[in-house]
């Protein structure tokens, strides 16, 4: 026998759940850092500068901003960009994201019913989310062309002539709509697939029962397919909220925010004081205010839209 | 078994974070200590870099011409190499500010006359002064360097320039009746040639706008438009980058951009790019554009150059014509004596006619910013407008000019999509801008 196994070092027991927990601490701590790194210290950064006089000059010297008394929220909120900004943006969120709603459950349901080549129009239907979002803003503006655009060319030939001059993005009225179009093509087919994997989710012998019952098919689906999809649609929802809270190459590229500031949300107008008038401060405090309206409607939306758990 | 491998993967994924925050800069030191006569001889026997920002590169058509530049100069000094750091021309200034924040500074920069006030305001434009002698600017004409002036100095060196002039269709005014190598000289005459070319329409029955002037919302419409404002001897901003509204040739500027729009001379919100369309399909009779814009033409339409011709811009209210200067600029950025005398040897390299001619004859149409290059030939398009270098006026900068030439644009659509009248428009617009300057 030797001395190594007669004289046993004792070995560091840890109880098993703080084992666990320390296993889990580990696993977790890559997420961690990526947040911390990559999303909270930048937000903090942003809403310290908001505060300050942050130029380029700041960035290129390294020299930390001034603090400036609240001048960069002074002057946006008396220089009268803000609020349209803020309207703007919350006609694109509201009117897009119901669309955007309504035709993705419409399409989902038309898949889900057993069509025939479901499967190969689902894959095709997914070619404009693939599109990169400045090509898509691209080709939108050529059919909306006001001079040699193809909708003008429709809406004339299909008018026979009476209208030669249709420009949506000219019209201060109608050029948040033109661009709403744009947004609505490329983000209704994921907002399709998703909620059709919810729909496949729902259970048929409750349909079934339902069927037996003598249910009609809307009150099948108001009763039993909204409710089981709760959870879904509160995720896909949210994504819509949020990615059209946040929209601006779109935007920027489609229409510059105009004509007339009629586009001009507050994804445009942060750009534009950010990196147009190259006041960084006054860009995150537009941004800081952004941020504020979109964790409040997030926030409203959820407390309204509470998933239940059907099971 | 499984526990340790998932978290030596965690422990990996953390790593390899940690790894992406901690590059540093492998920047060149700035370029030696040598001052003065030491630098003019030490540039011509040491090993040296000149990092130039160029987002031309990028662009097809224009990278011939500056790899020839880049084969040239190496060859002339061996002992001088070019980089290039190149970006998208959207992004090129964002890419040089975030290097310069790295500690990585360009030497050289390629750019618009635009950009200067946000570079110089970021304090990392030298003035050119620094860079190179008295007696060399004197070739250039006085006020080409004027208008690249931010307070008293002059912050970017033009390669070659452009007011924005009047391109016409000789085609469409010969067909509307009109004398094609008679261009209008004024507003008014420009009115009343466009009734009867407003009766054209093309071949698949489309219509024929007479006038193009960009409103749209991109900060070249802004500038386009501060000329036609200067056509009409007004002014945007006073000598002291101050807010100058309250000027009759502001006003009428305005006012004309309106009576365009009520008669549908001038198709709306267009922007140049749309201009060009429309000119290069015969869609389009006259219209301003800076003399490059050509180009943009050409590619649409290689016959543009059959029909096309130039004249100065329009003289209107009590103004004489004059226009702004467009230029595409050379910026310096200071790394020390060294490549500075490097960035010298590189410009009066490149800036010669011997160098430039089938650059700015047939890639990008342009006059020359020397006059010692004034007898250069020309694109032929361009020689009718020749004249308006000659009635250029310096239009003072502010740092946010990329953001006051969009509000300009802005003012633009008030008064034409919008129906704004001129005052309310005018009036709105000084709120907005007022922020923007001083």
């Amino acid at each position: 026998m030797s001395t190594s196994t007669a004289v046993r070092q004792p070995r560091l027991k840890l109880k098993k759940t703080t084992g666990d927990q320390l296993f889990s601490l580990a696993l977790i701590a890559p997420t961690l850092l990526v947040t911390i790194v990559f999303i909270i210290v930048p937000v903090i950064d942003s809403v310290i500068k908001s505060f300050t006089e942050y130029k380029i000059k700041n960035i290129i010297s390294g020299a930390p901003g001034e603090w400036n008394n609240f001048e960069n929220y002074i002057k946006l909120f008396e220089g009268g960009k803000l609020w349209p900004a803020v309207i703007h943006t919350l006609l694109f969120v509201v009117g897009v994201v119901l669309a955007q709603f309504v035709l993705g459950m419409a399409l989902a349901v038309i898949l889900n019913s057993g069509l025939k080549g479901a499967r190969f129009i689902r894959s095709v239907m997914m070619m404009p989310w693939v599109v990169p979002t400045i090509i898509s803003a691209l080709v939108w503006m050529w059919i909306f062309q006001p001079q040699y655009g193809l909708l003008k060319y429709a809406v004339s030939v299909i008018t026979g002539g009476a209208v030669s001059d249709f420009a949506i993005l000219n019209d201060p009225n109608t050029a948040l709509l033109g661009v709403a179009v744009a947004a609505l093509w490329k983000q209704v087919p994921l907002t399709t697939l998703l909620l059709l994997s919810g729909l496949q989710n729902v259970p048929d012998d409750m349909l079934e029962a339902a069927t037996i019952d003598g249910a009609s098919r809307a009150k099948k689906f108001f009763a039993i397919v909204i409710p089981y999809m709760k959870s879904v649609i509160s995720i896909v929802v949210s994504m819509a909220i949020i990615e059209n809270f946040k929209q601006f190459p779109l935007i920027w590229t489609m229409t510059g925010g105009g004509p007339s500031e009629s586009t001009t949300t507050l994804a445009v107008l942060s750009y534009r004081e950010a990196f147009v008038s190259n006041n960084l401060g006054s860009g995150a405090a537009v941004t800081t205010l952004w941020m504020l309206l979109m964790i409040v409607v997030v926030a409203v939306y959820r407390k309204l839209f509470q998933a239940e758990d059907m099971n | 078994m499984k526990r340790v491998l998932a978290l030596v993967l965690a422990l990996c994924l953390a790593l390899s974070l940690a790894a992406c925050g901690g590059g540093n800069s492998t920047s060149q030191p700035a370029g030696g200590s040598e001052t003065g006569s030491s630098a003019a001889e030490a540039v011509l026997t040491e090993e040296i870099t000149i990092k130039f920002a160029n987002y031309a590169l990028l662009e097809d058509g224009y990278t011939e011409f500056w790899e020839g530049v880049k084969s040239g100069f190496e060859a002339q000094y061996p002992n001088i190499t070019i980089e290039w750091v190149t970006a998208p021309y959207g992004e090129i200034t964002n890419q040089v500010i975030n290097m310069a924040g790295g500690g990585d500074m360009v030497d050289m920069m390629f750019g618009e006359l635009d950009w200067i006030p946000t570079l110089e305001d970021a304090g990392l434009t030298v003035p050119v002064t620094s860079v190179l002698t008295e007696e060399y600017l004197a070739d250039f004409y006085p006020s080409v360097l004027e208008s690249c002036k931010v307070g008293d100095e002059i912050y970017g060196l033009p390669m070659y320039i452009s007011p924005f002039i009047l391109y016409y269709n000789k085609d469409l005014f010969e067909q509307a009746g009109l004398d094609p190598n008679t261009p209008p000289t004024t507003y008014d005459e420009m009115l009343t040639m466009a009734e009867s070319l407003s009766k054209l329409t093309t071949a698949d029955g489309n219509p024929v706008y007479p006038f193009g002037q960009t409103t749209a919302s991109v900060a070249v419409s802004g500038a386009s438009l501060t000329g036609m404002v200067y056509n009409f001897g007004g002014t945007v901003l006073d000598e002291n980058g101050q807010l100058a509204t309250g000027n009759q040739g502001l006003k009428d500027a305005f006012t004309m951009l309106q009576t365009l729009d009520e008669k549908g001379y001038n198709p709306q919100n267009a922007k140049l790019k749309d201009l060009r369309q429309l000119f290069a399909t015969g869609q389009l009779a006259m219209y301003y554009d800076q003399s490059w814009g050509f180009n943009g033409v050409s590619s649409i339409n290689p016959d543009a150059a059959s029909f096309t011709a130039s004249a100065p811009a329009l003289k209107g209210g009590s103004g004489d014509g004059a226009s702004i200067l467009q230029g595409q600029v050379l910026l310096y950025m200071d790394n020390g004596d060294l490549q500075r005398e490097a960035c010298r040897l590189l410009t009066e390299y490149m800036l010669t006619e011997e160098v430039l001619v089938d650059y700015i004859t047939n890639i990008t149409p342009a006059y020359p910013a020397k006059q010692s290059m004034a007898d250069m030939e020309l694109n032929p398009v361009l020689q009718g407008a020749a004249g308006s270098i000659d009635n250029l006026s310096s239009a003072p900068f502010v740092a946010a000019q990329a953001d006051l030439n969009l509000e300009l644009c802005t003012l633009a659509q008030a008064v034409t999509v919008s129906d704004t009248d001129v005052d309310t428009a005018i009036a709105n617009f000084e709120k907005t801008a007022s922020g923007m300057v001083g």
